[in-house]
Formats: C-alpha cells, sequence, structure tokens
C-alpha cells in the first residue's frame, strides 16, 4: 500500500455547470488499495489489429465477390488484407486495376509477360505484353475465411 | 515501407546556413481523389462531389474543371447539363474523406517533426536540408501518398507560410513541375518574377476588400506587396496585412501552430469545406468533436480537468470574429455528456448567428489517469462519470456512430451537415458492412 502526497494546484475557468468564473484548488490522485499481483506481467489482450496490419496507414480491408480464386483459399463473400506499401512480386496475390474494376488475382512475371492468374481452371488467365499496362492497387496479406 | 518511416533529413533545428522550409501539402481535388481511390472507373472522367442534401458542388475534378461546372453551383439547377456531359456526381462522404485524412496526416509525420494539419486536405510541414534535399523530400512525399494511400497530392515550398501557399498554387499551374514547387530552389530575380505574375488578391491573407483598397494604392500584384512600406501598411490595415509582407520576404512570421494528440493534450479541430452559419450547425460540430475527443481520452484510460472551445470564422475575411473559452471541470472528466453541456454552456452565448464560421475546435487538457481517480470513488468524492462514456463508445461500437449521439449530433434524421446524400460512396474504411467489394472472375 502507498500514498501520495496531495498536491494542490490552483485551476481557473468558467464552471461548466453555472458558466460563472471561479478559482478552484484540486487535489491530484491518492493511491490506495492492493495492486493486483498480476501487475507487470499483463500487457492486454492479443490485438489482431496489430498481429494482422503492419501499417494502418496503408491497409485496407475489401470483401471478395466471385470464386476465381478459391485454389488460393480466398472464398466468395471472404474479406481480405490489401496492404498498398508492399511492392506486387511474382507469385503475390494482389488487386488489381482491370478494365476500371478492381479484381483479385495472382501476379505471374515471367520475362516481359505480366500475367494476371485466377486459382480456379473455370476462368481465363489475362496476359499484359508490358509491365506498364499492370495496375496494382495493393497486395493482399491476409484472407479472413468463416469456417 | 522502411524508406518512408524515417526521414533523415527532418529535423528542427535552425542551425547552420540552411533555415529550415515551410511545406503546404495539399490533395489534389481531395474529395474526388477520395471517391477515385475505392473506384476506378471515375479515373479520367469529370466528377463532382456535392454538400450536405446533395445541395451544391463543392469539389471538382480536372476534367471538370474544364467542362466549366462552376464550384457552388447549385446541383438541381446544373444536374441535368452535366449528365449530358458525362458528369458524375457523388455525394458528400466525409467518413470516408475524415479517415483518408488523417491517413495522410500520419504519413506525412513520418516526414517531419513539426506538422500543422490546417485543413481536411492541407498539412504544412517544416523540413530542413538544402533545397536539393528538401525539393527531394517533397517528391518522396508524393510517392508516398500516391502509392500507399492512393492520394495524389501537391507540394509548395518556401520560407514562410504564405510563400509556400503561392509556390502551392505554382506546382498546379505548371505541368513540368510535377506536383512539386520550392521556391528555395529560384534565384532571386525568378521569386521576383513568379511575384509579379500573381494578383494581390491570390495572396494567401489577402481578403477581397483589402485587395480592392491595395488596387487603390497601386499595389496589384504580389510584388508590388512585398516591396510595400510594412510599417505604412500596418498603420493602415493593422499588423495581420503586416505580416503578410513579412512573409512575401520571406520572413517565417506565423508559427506552425502543431495538433497535438499526445498523453498531454487532446486537440479536435477542423476546417469546414463550406461555412456553417446557424447556431444549431454548430452545436451540432461540438457535439460531435466533444464526443470524438472524449473517445480518445478513454482510449488513452485519462481524465480531464481543462477543456477549451474555440469557433472561429475566416481570419482573411473582413469582420473576422474568433471565439475561445476555457473553462475546467468540478472533478476530472472523461464523460461526454459533461463535456458537450460545458461547451455550449461557455461557448454557445459567444456564437453570433450568421456568422460564416469555417473553424471550430475542442481541446481537453490537464490530464489525469482514470485509474488513480477510480480510487477515489471509494471516498465518494467523484460522482460517478465514466458510464454515458462507456456505454456511448459500446453502442456507436455495434450500431454505428450516427445511431446514437448527445444533443443535436444524436438526431439521426435532419443532420444539417450529413443528411441527404442520395449518390453517396460506401464508407469503405470505417463500416464492416460497406466495405468496396473486388472481383474475383
Amino acid at each position: 500500500m502507498h500514498a501520495v502526497n496531495p498536491i494542490v494546484r490552483p485551476v481557473s475557468g468558467v464552471s461548466a455547470d453555472t458558466g460563472q468564473r471561479f478559482i478552484q484548488e484540486a487535489l491530484e490522485s491518492v493511491h490506495a488499495g492492493f495492486p493486483s499481483p498480476a501487475q507487470g506481467y499483463y500487457n492486454g489482450p492479443v490485438d489482431l489489429n496489430r498481429h494482422l496490419i503492419r501499417d494502418p496507414t496503408s491497409t485496407f480491408i475489401v470483401r471478395v465477390s466471385g470464386d476465381s480464386m478459391t485454389g488460393a483459399g480466398i472464398f466468395d463473400g471472404d474479406e481480405v488484407i490489401v496492404d498498398r506499401s508492399l511492392e506486387a512480386r511474382d507469385g503475390s496475390v494482389v488487386i488489381a486495376v482491370v478494365d476500371n474494376e478492381l479484381t483479385i488475382k495472382r501476379l505471374r512475371l515471367d520475362g516481359d509477360t505480366v500475367r494476371l492468374v485466377p486459382e480456379n481452371p473455370a476462368y481465363p488467365d489475362i496476359v499484359l505484353h508490358e509491365l506498364s499496362e499492370l495496375s496494382v492497387w495493393g497486395v493482399v496479406t491476409r484472407c479472413l475465411h468463416r469456417v | 515501407m522502411s524508406s518512408h518511416t524515417v526521414s533523415s533529413h527532418t529535423g528542427s533545428s535552425r542551425t547552420g546556413s540552411q533555415p529550415p522550409s515551410i511545406a503546404i501539402v495539399d490533395a489534389n481535388n481531395f474529395y474526388v481523389s477520395c471517391e477515385r481511390i475505392f473506384d476506378p472507373r471515375l479515373e479520367g472522367k469529370p466528377v463532382v462531389v456535392l454538400s450536405n442534401n446533395d445541395g451544391c458542388v463543392i469539389a471538382r475534378s480536372q476534367e471538370a474543371k474544364t467542362l466549366g461546372i462552376d464550384m457552388a453551383a447549385s446541383w438541381q439547377s446544373i444536374a441535368a447539363e452535366a449528365a449530358a456531359k458525362g458528369v458524375i456526381a457523388r455525394s458528400s462522404n466525409y467518413e470516408l474523406y475524415g479517415d483518408i485524412s488523417a491517413r495522410c496526416v500520419e504519413l506525412l509525420g513520418r516526414f517531419t517533426s513539426s506538422q500543422e494539419v490546417y485543413s481536411i486536405d492541407e498539412s504544412f510541414i517544416r523540413l530542413t536540408g538544402s533545397a536539393e534535399q528538401v525539393s527531394g523530400i517533397a517528391r518522396e512525399i508524393r510517392v508516398a501518398t500516391k502509392k500507399m494511400i492512393g492520394l495524389p497530392v501537391s507540394i509548395g515550398i518556401a520560407s514562410s507560410k504564405t510563400l509556400a501557399k503561392l509556390a502551392n498554387r505554382g506546382s498546379k499551374s505548371s505541368a513540368a513541375l510535377q506536383g512539386v514547387c520550392n521556391l528555395g530552389s529560384y534565384a532571386p530575380a525568378q521569386v521576383t518574377a513568379i511575384l509579379a505574375s500573381v494578383d494581390a488578391s491570390d495572396v494567401w491573407g489577402i481578403g477581397s476588400r483589402t485587395a480592392q483598397k491595395l488596387a487603390g494604392m497601386g499595389i496589384h500584384t504580389a510584388a508590388d506587396l512585398r516591396d510595400t512600406d510594412a510599417v505604412q501598411l500596418r498603420r493602415r490595415f493593422g499588423v495581420n496585412q503586416e505580416r503578410v509582407v513579412q512573409e512575401l520576404r520571406g520572413v517565417d512570421c506565423l508559427p506552425l501552430e502543431e495538433e497535438r494528440s499526445d498523453r498531454e493534450q487532446i486537440q479536435f479541430s477542423r476546417s469546414f469545406a463550406v461555412p456553417i452559419s446557424t447556431v444549431a450547425e454548430l452545436e451540432e460540430v461540438l457535439s460531435v468533436y466533444t464526443q470524438r475527443a472524449a473517445a480518445r481520452l478513454r482510449e488513452q484510460g485519462s481524465l480531464a480537468r481543462m477543456m477549451g472551445c474555440t469557433a472561429s470564422t475566416s481570419p482573411f475575411r473582413d469582420n473576422h470574429v474568433s471565439h475561445a473559452v476555457s473553462l475546467a471541470f468540478p472533478d476530472p472528466t472523461d464523460d461526454p455528456v459533461q463535456m458537450y453541456r460545458a461547451a455550449i454552456t461557455a461557448l454557445g452565448p459567444q456564437l453570433q448567428a450568421g456568422q460564416q464560421y469555417v473553424r471550430v475546435g475542442v481541446s481537453l487538457y490537464e490530464f489525469s489517469s482514470r485509474d488513480s481517480h477510480a480510487s477515489l470513488d471509494i471516498f465518494g468524492t467523484a460522482p460517478a462519470p465514466f458510464a454515458a462514456g462507456a456505454v456511448l463508445d459500446s453502442i456507436a461500437a455495434k450500431y454505428g456512430q450516427e445511431n446514437l449521439g448527445l444533443g443535436r449530433a444524436g438526431l439521426k434524421t435532419n443532420r444539417a451537415w450529413t443528411m441527404r446524400r442520395e449518390m453517396v460512396s460506401p464508407r469503405a474504411t470505417t463500416h464492416w458492412d460497406e466495405l468496396i467489394t473486388v472481383a474475383a472472375k
């Protein structure tokens, strides 16, 4: 048990209740009671934001519509975490802009050819002939799938 | 991205031969750019964003400007014509814009140790180094905001805020500059030529009536104004106009007003795109701001003893009014109900109906830890002040921020600054049920 000496500090201003000006003396806090034995060990519960999101400023969450990525474990209605600060590489799952639409695909870089590949044999690859045609919106880092 | 996390050129020291530069980072057509982040179909198209109630045009893409769509045009009167020209309209989506703005502010903070959030789409930041180094940082910032957030920005750099604003105009006027204009990299004669090309009325801080009077004195351009006798100008117009002259000479007279949200102070202060003029609207804004500030306070587990409230019209207009009150709570609190009532009680009587307020702020300070005060309850010296705030937080988390609020902000219908939004985009970054959809097909 420990106690802190109260500190007297004048505070002046306008009363919140009456609108009148006043000068008030306020007491600093007084610590009392038994400290928790867990103090110093407990840093709060596991925070998914911390573990799933590397940089909140560049991270967005988007929802997937369609079944062209089921081979990558990404299903219709799943949410995916997208980090725009990451560089897209060969093999990255990306959100790309194709025909003015945001679409999710696996990026394949092979020499000069750029392919946006679905992970479902029912869908065709999109082949770009120059890297400059590729517009990556962000790189997918996680999929949130309800089981 | 590590290269964006720390910039080795930043710092606030004023030593050495290189004075710090002030940069204004300004998002291009901010509301439209926010809409475009999540809807690539809007890229390259004429796009406008409408004010609350879909009343009038408050933001235009470059393409819409080129088509001659006027700022502040009534949407009702131009909708048919605009649609025929292929203009796409969006209702304002302030939650989205606010979130993108916050991301941008955070990102800019990585490049500087000194930052003033001037409005939702503009920040002043201090950069140090040679002109070349500073321009390099500015180019890095442009790349980073575009890549990491999707937001295009323009940057003006100079040795004073007023000159930085002027440089920022330049950065947009010439494509060759690629969005960065650093007056520090020009020779004095070139700077004079630039200032001579800018009307005095376009100088930051010069109102239209002042500009008329200046014209009567033969002062037509920014260069004329810079070369005016500052003392004489102060006698006639006051100290603010004298400062403009000093600022145009490169003397930094307007310090950065840094927004602080650290352990010692929480500040919630924003400029509005469209001025608000009724007391009811102002009360509503105050209500939202006190609730946001109180929520931040609770997040960090603090209680505040003091609160400050401000409201001001544009400092560049004639009859500028500005109100500031500070007040102390009987006991330290994190209760938004008490804060809102206190704000209205203190600030309310000062507000003048009909004034065009452009900035309102709430700040909390004199903090203590909530835990240390909880123990005071034992002795019955403090009321139970935490309940309302915690309940509001949990309801807001569950049902959305606009389903419960205090005072005027609690009225879901009839909210003057958020109501009719018929063409509103999803609140893609703040609402789980409004995430944007990407196609897997």
